[in-house]
């Protein structure tokens, strides 16, 4: 393999590889050879992605819940009060925080393509990527949620925010009754993607007896 | 937070939003060949602007072609009731869309 | 029958309020290629080589039978290519060579 002045190749795994992995390994190495990438940018940014998971918004959201001012900050400027946390982005995107509400039910989807806030949620599952949940988050989202098994009451107002520019977004889920002395770890354990994502509430908990 | 320039002062063109939170306007219904960032469901839909996004950006339909630097101007997050979206629409009557749009996109309601 | 200008200004992914299936809630764990794929889009966007809005209109331009047939990725490789191909950065003649080297090199360590 082409070496430039990092000498540790990226590593392919056994077995074959398909026609687009060729050409994902031949334009990696062409541009390298170049000198228009470098293969330790990859590397790096591989890294990047890894780091960045549900576990990242759900201390945020933890944090939300616990501390008023944060949550405040957190509404006002998503991608500041996530940099608090020393979440950084690593992309020019902004991020708006939709709290959810007893009047209130937010939920997110990227019609047009796949926009997700990667940097505080890591890559989005493949459902939210394919047609039936871009096609139908907008027209049918009370149908959509009933798939998820989440019901919202009728007086409640579902907001369906369609993601077009640099703008990303993150659903602030209801903090659930029973809650109310748990520790910022203990919350971020109950928050999860779908949560985030506004596919899910989080249910009512029992103070788990120790 | 943005305030109001000084009445001496002149901003430049496309500087200062053209729109501000509550105005009512109108997604244009032109029909680009090709590339474009604005939905079909939405054109020609009247809005409320609920925000103006700062900063200022580029226009992402140019964006897409390679431009990436020149001119910004602002997007704004603007609201339509799903019942103005879809005939017949069976959820609650309060369900709305949130979507963000350039401003070259949007005109004044008349 | 539908106009053709339809398909000329209606992009085949501007699918919001599109009648469409029940959501499958399927997921995968990314392939190494498909990792490497993203992180290239990534680095290629910082460099601005290659931004992302011009990597989802590349993905656009593929047209409705090759979106509809490949795999997410894939429309991104294969857009990359396009659109680099498109700005002079390589041509098709140089990727198709690198393609049949790595091929080949595979099969070699495949073998040994």
């Amino acid at each position: 393999m082409t070496h430039t002045n990092d000498h540790t190749p990226i590593t392919v795994p056994d077995g074959a590889p398909g026609y687009y992995e060729v050409m994902e390994t031949a334009m990696r190495e062409l541009l390298a050879e170049k000198g228009l990438i470098q293969p330790a940018e990859i590397r790096r940014q591989i890294e990047v992605l890894d780091s960045r998971g549900p576990q990242l918004g759900a201390k945020v959201v933890a944090r939300a819940w616990s501390d008023p001012g944060f949550r405040e900050r957190l509404l006002a400027n998503g991608r500041a009060a996530c940099e608090e946390l020393g979440i950084s982005f690593y992309d020019d995107t902004g991020l708006i925080v939709l709290e959810n509400t007893e009047q209130v039910h937010n939920l997110i989807v990227c019609t047009l393509c796949s926009c997700y806030p990667r940097p505080v949620l890591g890559l989005p599952p493949d459902w939210y990527k394919q047609k039936p949940y871009r096609a139908r988050a907008v027209k049918e989202p009370r149908s959509v949620l009933g798939e998820f098994g989440t019901i919202i009451s009728p007086d409640v107002e579902v907001r369906v925010s369609d993601s077009t520019s640099q703008l990303r977004y993150l659903v602030l889920p209801l903090r659930p009754v029973g809650t109310e002395d748990w520790s910022d770890d203990e919350l971020a354990s109950l928050v999860t993607r779908d949560a985030m994502i506004g596919v899910c509430t989080i249910e009512a908990q029992e103070r788990k007896v120790q | 937070m943005k305030t109001t320039p000084l009445p001496a002062i002149v901003s430049a063109a496309g500087e200062a939003p053209l729109f501000k939170p509550g105005d009512t306007v109108i997604i244009s219904s032109r029909f680009p060949v090709g590339h474009y960032r604005v939905p079909r469901y939405i054109r020609g839909k009247k809005c409320v602007i609920e925000a103006v996004i700062e900063p200022r950006a580029l226009n992402n339909e140019e964006e897409g072609f390679g431009r990436n630097a020149g001119q910004r101007r602002h997007y704004y997050r603007v609201a339509i009731p799903l019942t103005d979206l879809w005939p017949g629409y069976a959820g609650a009557a309060a369900d709305g869309l949130r979507i963000e749009v350039y401003e070259t996109w949007l005109e004044v309601a008349k | 029958m539908t106009p053709s200008e339809e398909l000329v200004r209606h992009l085949p992914n501007d699918i919001g309020g599109l009648p469409a299936d029940r959501i499958d809630c399927m997921d995968h764990e990314l392939l190494p290629w498909e990792k490497r794929c993203h992180a290239l889009a990534d680095v290629l966007d910082y460099h601005k080589i290659l931004n992302t809005e011009e990597k989802r209109r590349g993905v656009e331009a593929l047209g409705s039978e090759m979106i509809g047939r490949l795999s997410y990725y894939e429309r991104w490789i294969v857009a990359f290519a396009n659109i680099l191909f498109q700005k002079q950065i390589l041509t098709p003649e140089e990727l198709a060579l690198k393609m049949d080297e790595v091929a080949a090199r595979h099969a070699r360590e495949a073998e040994a």
